[in-house]
């Protein structure tokens, strides 16, 4: 199934060519959790990441549907 | 003493006359420095009734103990005076270099009173200490005013002053330092026009003498390889600033759009720190001693929108770009340029112009009202609006009363995104729901520099917090207030306490400050004691609040009845009834939100 991946500023450099303003469009198998999908880039999965499915806090191990969108960012001092 | 000088530089605008004090140590101890200072001295010294805009008012400057010491980012004052904008307190906190020359003139605070028959500015060199003639300057804005003053004064000094905007007195008016830095918010600019003080010089080489100056050392050097590090693992923050933010809150839906009419910007990769980076940025311009370094120079090199300067950061995008439905990066960059130019808050001027676009399209306000049409989007019409309000001229005069006396004034109140009439920045609390608690209760009026729960509810420091839930969020905000009121006092600049301070151990904060101010100061104080004092700082400003007249705890309309209609957070409006009682409870307020005699005997605070 199609999903998203978008990776905000710094972030960003891990995301391949064809990716368009920061989101990469993957093909990924049913039962994909957020944790699998973002564990493909090379991003830290700890405490100073933020990772998000379609803008909502939730659990890693939730399972994607067609169409989401996960994002991640690094987690540091904001506006 | 140590850290501290004791001094007080008072000067009396109307008499012209200077005078020296010492400050009593208990109160130093009690009240940290800063802002937790200038708030004790404000409650003492005027009516908290008296019209912000007249003599009456009192306009302090405040440095901290950690001010111009090696602490990491050690270089941050304080303005503080009641605000023309809220009728409130306004606390609005600075760095660049100005704060640390300010404090080597071996004074913590310069107190201004009454009001000069012409224009002057105060010019401080250790013990030279004059007020002088300012009308060379006068209409003369911030840039210009700087340029002149140093040219007239010494390279060495460093200026604070006012543009067009404050000597016009516009509710937005900020005052500018370093040219480009800001004591933005609640109009404290206003204030300075108001006082005829056009600008304050500082310099000098009287550094603080510092309790143990080599642990401080070791302090600074350690905090800045740990900042390093993560530098050089691709710091947003030296690369972006804060202009990365907007991709972060239009992902969570929460990004402030056409006046908060939606929380997701369609044109957002026009205007963020990638299109920043790429099209108009020259290289990371830190403030003194600054390991961080997020502030960034850019240039816009031709077109209309020629220009050079620092900014946007993400506030000003939020309000300028997206509050106004503004995608044109060039015109949004130089929109800032003219902010720091004539001085002024970008957040209530573009949220200000925001709400009057607003107004416009639904009919309120007819183009002959405002000389043109202004339409969400357009942006030259936009510039044309902060041109106007700097000046008051022609709609102008509406634009620089902010969006609350505009949107009441043509009838339609619930336009006004505002508490205390101060405008929301940018962060929809319909989809941050704590944030919704802390612009309804804090004591400024809608600022997150108030205690930016948005740490943990969008950007995950320490630890990331469902930002759509209530619960939990009462605990939160008054640990950021508190938080906030010790940084602020201390003199250390919240991006650095905050990145390297925060933990999910809520007592690693006060420790490591109380460290560094133990350093500074030889106070031995303990981490619960600067909490404590942090509480008393927050109360004593909570009952000049009260005395003002403005205790409502409240939202806008907007904020409480007209659920988002797009994004993560759809549907959602805060639910403040859920978070304010548990909030006042904790906080030992009364059912009203005022402080009870219980909890100002513990802080030690006057009853009366």
């Amino acid at each position: 199934m199609m999903i998203q991946v978008k990776l905000i500023a710094n972030y960003r450099e891990q995301l391949p060519p064809e990716a368009i303003n920061g989101v990469v469009e993957l093909d990924v198998p049913d039962g994909t959790t957020v944790y699998q999908a973002i564990s493909r880039f090379d991003i830290p999965l700890d405490d100073t990441s933020v990772i998000v499915l379609n803008g909502l806090t939730v659990d890693m191990s939730t399972p994607l549907s067609v169409g989401d969108m996960v994002t991640a960012f690094s987690a540091i001092a904001g506006g | 003493m140590y850290g501290w000088h004791l001094k007080v530089l008072r000067v009396n605008l109307t008499t012209q006359k200077i005078t020296q004090e010492d400050v009593d140590p208990k109160i130093a101890r009690d009240y940290l420095g800063g802002r937790g200072w200038a708030i004790h001295y404000l409650y003492k010294e005027m009516d908290p009734m008296a019209d912000a805009l007249s003599p009456e008012n009192v306009l302090i400057f405040a440095t901290g103990p950690l001010t111009a010491t090696p602490a990491p980012t050690g270089n941050r004052y304080m303005v503080v005076t009641k605000s023309p904008l809220t009728g409130a307190l306004a606390h609005s906190n600075s760095g660049g270099e100005f704060p640390t020359w300010m404090k080597r003139t071996g004074f913590d605070m310069f107190i201004f009173e009454g009001k000069s028959s012409k224009p002057v500015y105060l010019f401080v060199n250790e013990d030279q200490i004059e007020l002088r003639s300012a009308v060379h300057l006068w209409g003369k804005d911030a840039h210009e005013t700087t340029d002149i003053l140093k040219a007239e004064t010494s390279a060495e000094a460093r200026v604070a002053c006012i543009g067009q905007a404050g000597e016009n007195l516009a509710l937005m008016a900020a005052i500018m330092n370093d040219k480009h830095r800001a004591a933005a918010r609640s109009g404290v600019g206003a204030v300075m026009g108001s006082k005829n003080l056009k600008a304050v010089v500082a310099m000098g080489n009287k550094n603080p003498p510092l309790h143990d100056p080599e642990g401080m050392r070791t302090l600074s050097v350690n905090t800045s390889k740990e900042v390093g590090a993560d530098v050089k693992k691709g710091s947003n923050m030296r690369i972006y600033g804060t202009s990365y933010v907007p991709q972060v809150t239009n992902t969570l839906g929460i990004l402030p759009t056409r006046n908060f009419l939606q929380g997701t910007f369609e044109h957002v990769n026009n205007i963020d720190g990638d299109a920043l980076k790429n099209q108009y940025l020259i290289r990371h311009t830190p403030c003194y001693r600054c390991p961080l370094s997020c502030g960034r120079l850019t240039e816009v090199p031709d077109g209309p929108y020629k220009g050079k300067g620092e900014g946007p950061e993400y506030e000003t995008i939020s309000s300028l770009g997206t509050g106004c439905g503004v995608s044109n990066l060039a015109a949004l960059v130089k929109a800032n340029y003219l902010c720091n130019e004539y001085g002024m808050d970008t957040i209530t001027t573009g949220m200000t112009i925001a709400a009057a676009m607003e107004m416009y399209e639904k009919g309120y306000i007819s183009e002959e009202i405002i000389g043109m049409p202004l339409k969400f989007g357009d942006h030259d019409a936009m510039i044309a609006m902060i041109k106007l309000m700097a000046f008051r001229e022609g709609f102008g005069e509406d634009l620089a009363q902010g969006s609350y006396r505009l949107a009441e004034k043509y009838g339609h109140p619930e336009i006004a995104v505002t508490t205390r009439k101060q405008e929301f920045p940018g962060y929809d609390p319909r989809g941050s729901q704590g944030m919704g608690l802390l612009y309804a209760t804090s004591n400024k009026g809608a600022s997150h520099m108030e205690g930016d729960v948005a740490y943990e509810e969008v950007f995950g420091v320490p630890v990331k917090e469902n930002p759509l839930t209530t619960e939990g969020k009462p605990e939160l905000v008054k640990h950021f207030e508190d938080s906030f009121a010790l940084m602020d006092s201390s003199g250390l600049c919240v991006f650095v306490a905050i990145r390297y301070a925060f933990n999910k151990d809520r007592m690693i904060l006060p420790l490591r400050l109380a460290e560094m101010m133990n350093l500074s100061t030889g106070a031995q104080y303990s981490p619960e004691e600067v909490m404590i004092a942090a509480e008393r700082v927050y109360n004593l400003e909570r009952m000049f609040l009260i005395k003002a007249g403005s205790t409502e705890d409240t939202l806008p309309y907007r904020m409480l009845h007209e659920p988002l209609p797009d994004g993560p957070a759809k549907g959602k409006v805060v639910e403040l009834d859920k978070m304010l009682p548990e909030f006042y409870a904790l906080r030992g307020w009364d059912e009203k939100g005022v402080p009870t005699k219980q909890k100002l005997m513990e802080l030690g605070l006057p009853l009366n």
